[in-house]
């Protein structure tokens, strides 16, 4: 039942463009085999670009989820931090109250961000439940070791560079997977912050193409008829393969995810 | 040395700010532009107090009642009628002895949790496809005529509870597998020897012990309960349906950034904001008091 739709959208898109007409809704094998449509896909300069960007805001964002998150979930763990209950409380709020998506907007817009891509790479730097999971697996390093460097006059940053987070490795990992496959698969934020298509990701790309079924989008973009076959393609066959393409990174980290997840690092943990 | 250990680290609030500095752009000043609910925003001068007019125009409006109403309906459905099948798939899973089978199950059916709305929306857009779509396809072989089920307004709720439960079945079952594991084995051996039959040692063993979890996880659902799914309504939503799945963050959207209605759409999310925030009160005390865990 989960696979049967996405092996059939896989054939739809391997299929030799003369033969799309036999791929049923229920077929899971491609007929014949091309990889035209993704030759056509890869030539739209628009769709290469989404690419790129997508894989920039996943890997910058990620980066700096990952550095932000850690460093304020170790300075909330310390005994020592200064008002640390009024940053308690702070956290509560961010998590409960969610703020009307107009006035995010125009902050955003305030600060000088549209049409920028780290208007969306900003979005979610810190996900408070993960920024919670982090504080935990923190709390459980034992404070001697942490002690032992601070008496030799080691600074908080170096503590947590050299201890807290190499003790941290699997938190990390499995922190950095979940952040990853969410800035690859955001597009709402891209959608209402960005004017510029060739700034889009991927997601906004395939949102048009498929679920709106803006075809001219890509298909407007001259490149696509510098291919004899061209003329013969299937809408439905490219949108196809545009999708496996969307899955594709997803795919690819998830036998990590599964592993790191098995370990049970987030036990009783991650909602979303 | 306790005076030593409770000296303030001035310096520890250095590795705050990126984080205090995001939660003040995105969150915190966002959460002050609440106050926009109760004027007319201007973008150029001051913005005049007008009150509750905004909150009276939305009572007011027959479109504002109809998304309130679907809100729920969705909600309830992707809620209550939804929160027995993850129980029942972890029940059922929990019987296959095949570790490598269990093993696949698993890893196909967590997967559709990993993938973005506007993949999954393009998936089942496809698979319900009137004219190429696997349904149709099966239905054809009943001799049934095709359905556009994505069009259809007395389909497309149902399309929206099957697509949650395509996507959330496994993931969710997934709490409960652990609950299931942590069953002592000796409750049942105990259970062999007095002779009870596998009904009996389900519904006196199984299922009582199942019961904290279940409970947990619904009231902590129902924190949630006036969000019912923005980008899966975003993504499967069109024309022809937008009637009956039209949901309070979808209005807020269309009204907001689209109609540039920016005060009206705010008091719409801050009425949401505030039910939301009585519910997910309720739902931390509630299920601290029932389990002694909370939301945080």
């Amino acid at each position: 039942m989960v696979l049967v739709p996405m092996l059939n959208l896989l054939a739809l898109s391997l299929s030799d463009p003369a033969r799309v007409s036999e791929v049923r809704g229920l077929t899971v094998f491609p007929k014949g085999f091309s990889l035209v449509n993704y030759r056509v896909l890869l030539a739209n300069p628009l769709f290469m670009r989404s690419i790129l960007n997508s894989v920039y805001i996943t890997v910058v964002g990620t980066a700096l989820n990952l550095l932000v998150t850690s460093m304020a979930a170790f300075a909330l763990t310390r005994p020592k931090l200064p008002f640390k209950r009024f940053f308690m409380v702070l956290i509560v709020v961010v998590m409960i109250l969610e703020p009307p998506l107009v006035a995010e907007y125009l902050v955003v817009k305030k600060i000088g961000l549209m049409n920028s891509l780290w208007a969306v790479i900003l979005y979610k730097t810190v996900n408070v439940y993960y920024l919670i999971i982090l504080m935990r697996y923190f709390e459980e390093i034992p404070p001697s070791l942490i002690e032992a460097a601070q008496v030799d006059g080691a600074s908080n940053m170096t503590v947590l560079k050299n201890i807290v987070l190499p003790l941290s490795k699997p938190a990390l990992a499995t922190l950095g997977l979940f952040y990853g496959v969410f800035h690859w698969n955001e597009y709402f934020r891209a959608s209402i912050y960005l004017t510029d298509p060739m700034k889009y990701p991927l997601q906004l790309i395939l949102r048009q193409f498929v679920v709106l079924d803006d075809t001219a989008s890509l298909i407007g973009s001259g490149a696509l008829f510098s291919y004899d076959e061209a003329a013969q393609l299937s809408y439905d066959a490219l949108q196809a393969s545009t999708i496996v393409v969307a899955i594709l990174p997803v795919l690819i980290v998830y036998p990590l995810i599964l592993k790191y997840y098995a370990r049970g690092v987030m036990e009783g943990g991650v909602k979303e | 040395m306790p005076a030593l250990a409770r000296k303030r680290d001035w310096t520890l609030l250095i590795l705050l700010v990126p984080a205090l500095a995001y939660f003040l752009v995105y969150h915190i000043i966002p959460i002050g532009g609440m106050t926009m609910a109760f004027q007319d925003y201007r973008i150029i001068g001051k913005s005049p107090f007008v009150g509750l007019k905004h909150f009276k125009m939305l009572f007011a409006s027959p479109a504002f009642l109809q998304v309130l109403v679907n809100t729920l309906i969705i909600s309830f459905m992707k809620i209550v009628l939804f929160f027995p099948l993850p129980i029942i798939f972890a029940l059922m899973l929990n019987e296959v002895r095949n570790s490598l089978l269990r093993k696949f199950i698993q890893s196909t059916t967590y997967l559709p949790h990993f993938l973005s709305w506007v993949v999954i929306a393009g998936i089942w857009i496809a698979f319900l496809s009137p004219s190429s779509g696997g349904i149709n396809q099966l239905r054809g072989i009943f001799g049934l005529p095709p359905r556009d089920y994505m069009t259809d307004k007395s389909a497309i709720r149902w399309v929206l509870f099957a697509s949650e439960t395509w996507r959330s079945l496994g993931w969710d079952s997934i709490i409960y597998m652990a609950a299931l594991a942590s069953i002592s084995p000796s409750l049942y051996e105990s259970a062999d020897l007095d002779g009870a039959g596998a009904f009996q040692k389900m519904r006196f063993i199984t299922l009582p012990e199942l019961l904290p979890t279940m409970v947990t996880v619904f009231i902590l659902n129902m924190g949630f309960f006036l969000n019912a799914g923005f980008d899966q309504v975003f993504n499967m939503m069109n024309d022809s349906v937008i009637s009956v799945v039209d949901i309070l963050d979808t209005y807020v959207y269309r009204i907001g950034l689209l109609n540039m209605q920016y005060s009206f759409s705010t008091a719409a999310s801050l009425f949401k904001g505030v039910i939301g925030l009585v519910l997910i009160l309720a739902a931390h005390q509630g299920s601290r008091k029932i389990t002694g865990k909370g939301l945080w």
